[in-house]
């Protein structure tokens, strides 16, 4: 086959998903109606204010606060794929960065929504702008949430601009307005070397600066809780802890999509099996990180266990955690990392399900972070009815809990399918400097 | 061996009932002096009493007896305290409200010193509201009379001693008011704090309070003295007196320099370096990714 036919074909099989279709429609028009119906939950809310859920003064952080931290943890990928492996010459992530990108700006976006969901007075946002102190974390995360939403949005789109005018120049098909919006926004691109050189040098800014804002960003989160006296958040480690654990989570949501987009989008020659098996060692190494910061952030106050601490620790390892505390750690977490050692299990299919394994246990991670401190205070609880001590989420808090997740599928959706979510151009480029080593 | 196991079921049954017979029992029974009993209030029990005294009630003996008539006492305590409506409260005559409720007993505190008496008087009118058959029996005292009396404090600063002085200007003459009962408070931050016991002038209308040598006083060690005497005849009088007997105290506020917990205008200067420092590198970043977003388009333009 000559280099024509090749980017022909290469242009082609990128771009085929770029249309409506059945398939698309139906599973649009599924997770419209499901974030209807949430959303009419939501509205509950608003009306009956806080008392739909089952938070309180003990526990008011509840499953809102645990999807937080869930949302900004997930969105580090985006850094770790496309900045730090990128910098570092793995050449493999190159087709994962688009992917790892969308996943990391929807999560990002709908991760500033979540606080919002968590507020019984939405409206009061503006106080944190308007009274906000500098010296709260609140501020810190409202801004580096902020810059990281920006900052990935520009990460996403400065690539993208040679691939807009691909998009331009070959789907004629589509309506004149889905046209001019792709030509408006590849800003007459013409592949001259200036240009060229001005994308390289902004997506190198990009990718150093990312690196700072993303560890900022998650390493904030935790402060918002490391920075109380609270027994199980008072930690040094909190920041890396965070950060390690968002690197797991965000590993395993790029390895769904991977084997969405593969089977969905025919990119078997793309997204190979060769890139499952490096994901697979890469979230291996993530995970024994994370095991490593999981096993000081519990075993150093187990050795002291000091009263107010034994409390806490006796309700994960023994009390009424323990069910949920074992499970995260060893399905989300120990047994992954075991099979995924085996080379036979760091195919696709295996994987998929390691991976979903891996989210679900990080989600469960967040909440077993957030939940029972709250209901260890140093003070006792006295005098108060058993749901005020055991925080129980209601069926509201659930389904309003569950409307970010579709929120973030739908703009994973929608992005993928307005643009390819493999860089046509770099592949193309790839090919053309691997000729030239041949 | 069972027999005796048996046994010792029945004594424990026995003394557990017995105690908390007695604990009833003693719930009931306040054993108030017969002539605190015939006690009656100068203050009319109208419908402006009532409804002053409702808020005192709220602020100061809802959380416990709850509201009247509701049933909302709290059932957590022992024994629990009664609905105020009930039948065996209304029974009790008003000096009987008016005794239980300044000294107190048990879980249920006293108020002689929290309340005055006319805020006392006001509470029982409020009790007294929901109770159609009730008949006020008033009493002659004129509360006017408190205002001839002229309450001196002398503080002696050899012995460290506060001497109070208490004496009616009668039409006839000066009386000293004598086996009048005292107490001297220092007001603080959350309240006031009672100097020493409570007592009973002497014949002269004196009573001497030994004063602590380690009270922080303001800036200059003054301190804000209420000495509280009540009389048969006077009734309740209050003075409130400034005196040189605390420590000189001069602590800065802690709000006063820059701190973490302090207002935004006195951030400490490391956290508004550091937060400014960061939005400004990433403005820039912003800027010149923006710049190189403008200079693309135009490179393309020609």
């Amino acid at each position: 086959m000559s280099d024509q036919l090749k980017t022909e074909k290469i242009t082609t099989d990128l771009l085929r998903s770029i249309r409506l279709n059945k398939s698309f429609l139906i599973w649009m028009g599924f997770l419209g109606l499901a974030f209807l119906i949430c959303f009419g939950a939501y509205g509950l809310q608003l009306k009956n204010g806080m008392v739909v859920t089952g938070l309180g003064d003990y526990v008011s952080w509840g499953m809102y606060i645990s999807n937080f931290v869930f949302f900004v943890a997930t969105s580090l990928i985006g850094m770790l794929i496309s900045a730090a492996l990128g910098l570092s010459g793995q050449k493999w992530a190159a087709p994962l960065a688009r992917i790892a990108e969308i996943i990391a700006l929807a999560f990002a976006a709908v991760a500033g929504l979540v606080i919002v969901m968590d507020m019984g007075r939405p409206e009061r946002l503006l106080n944190v702008i308007i009274h906000g102190r500098i010296q709260s974390p609140i501020v810190w995360d409202m801004t580096v949430v902020t810059v990281y939403v920006l900052i990935s949005t520009l990460f996403l789109y400065i690539p993208l601009i040679p691939d807009l005018k691909i998009c331009y120049d070959r789907l004629d098909k589509l309506p004149p307005f889905a046209r001019n919006i792709y030509k408006l926004l590849s800003l007459n691109w013409t592949g001259s070397p200036a240009q060229k050189k001005l994308i390289k040098q902004s997506t190198r800014v990009i990718a150093i600066f990312i690196i700072p804002v993303a560890l900022a960003i998650h390493t904030v989160t935790s402060w918002l809780f490391a920075n109380t006296s609270r027994v199980g958040w008072d930690s040094t480690i909190f920041g890396p802890y965070f950060v390690t654990g968002a690197f797991v989570a965000g590993s395993a949501a790029v390895i769904i999509a991977m084997y969405f987009y593969r089977k969905n989008y025919g990119l078997k020659d793309y997204i190979t099996d060769y890139h499952f098996d490096k994901m697979g060692q890469l979230l291996v190494l993530v995970s024994l990180i994370y095991l490593y910061f999981t096993l000081n952030e519990y075993m150093v106050p187990a050795y002291k266990m000091k009263t107010s601490e034994a409390l806490h620790l006796s309700a994960l390892f023994t009390g009424i955690h323990a069910g949920l505390f074992w499970s995260v750690q060893l399905f989300g977490l120990v047994l992954p990392i075991i099979l995924l050692l085996f080379k036979k299990m760091r195919k696709p299919l295996p994987m998929l399900f390691i991976a979903l394994a891996v989210l679900i246990g990080a989600w469960f991670k967040r909440y077993i972070i957030v939940v029972p401190t709250q209901e260890h205070p140093y003070l006792p609880i006295q005098n108060v009815p058993l749901s005020f001590k055991i925080y129980t989420p209601t069926l509201v808090e659930t389904l309003i809990t569950i409307a970010p997740f579709i929120l973030v599928l739908i703009i994973i959706t929608v992005l993928s399918k307005v643009i390819p979510i493999i860089s046509v151009h770099e592949t193309i480029e790839q090919l053309e400097e691997n000729n030239q080593k041949d | 061996m069972l027999k005796r196991i048996i046994d010792l079921r029945v004594a424990l049954t026995l003394a557990v009932t017995i105690l908390y017979c007695a604990n009833d029992f003693a719930a009931n029974n306040w054993n108030v002096p017969v002539d605190k009993k015939t006690k009656n209030s100068y203050i009319k029990f109208d419908a402006a009493s009532a409804s002053q005294g409702e808020a005192i009630y709220n602020k100061n003996c809802a959380s416990c007896h709850g509201n009247p008539g509701k049933g909302n006492s709290l059932k957590s305590l022992s024994p629990v305290p009664p609905d105020l409506s009930s039948a065996k409260t209304q029974e009790l005559t008003d000096g009987e409200l008016f005794y239980i409720l300044s000294t107190g007993r048990m879980i249920m505190p006293s108020f002689k010193n929290v309340l005055s008496e006319d805020e006392r008087w006001r509470v029982i009118s409020f009790i007294r509201s929901s109770n159609k058959s009730y008949v006020q029996t008033l009493s002659k005292f004129d509360p006017n009379k408190s205002k001839l009396v002229k309450i001196n404090l002398n503080f002696d600063p050899a012995t460290h001693n506060i001497r109070i002085l208490a004496i009616a200007n009668e039409k006839s003459g000066v009386v000293a008011l004598k086996d009048a009962e005292v107490a001297l408070f220092a007001i603080r931050y959350f309240g006031r704090l009672q100097i020493g016991k409570s007592t009973k002038t002497d014949k002269d209308g004196m009573a001497n309070f030994k004063f602590s040598k380690d009270l922080p006083g303001d800036k200059a060690g003054i301190v804000e003295l209420v000495a509280k005497v009540n009389d048969e005849n006077y009734g309740e009088i209050e003075s409130v007196t400034k005196m040189k007997v605390g420590i000189p105290t001069d602590k800065p506020a802690l709000n006063k320099d820059r701190a973490i917990w302090n207002v935004l205008a006195k951030a400490p200067i490391w956290i508004i370096v550091l937060y400014s420092f960061g939005v400004l590198v990433f403005v820039l970043v912003l800027l010149y990714l923006l710049n190189n977003l403008r200079k693309l388009k135009k490179t393309g333009d020609n």
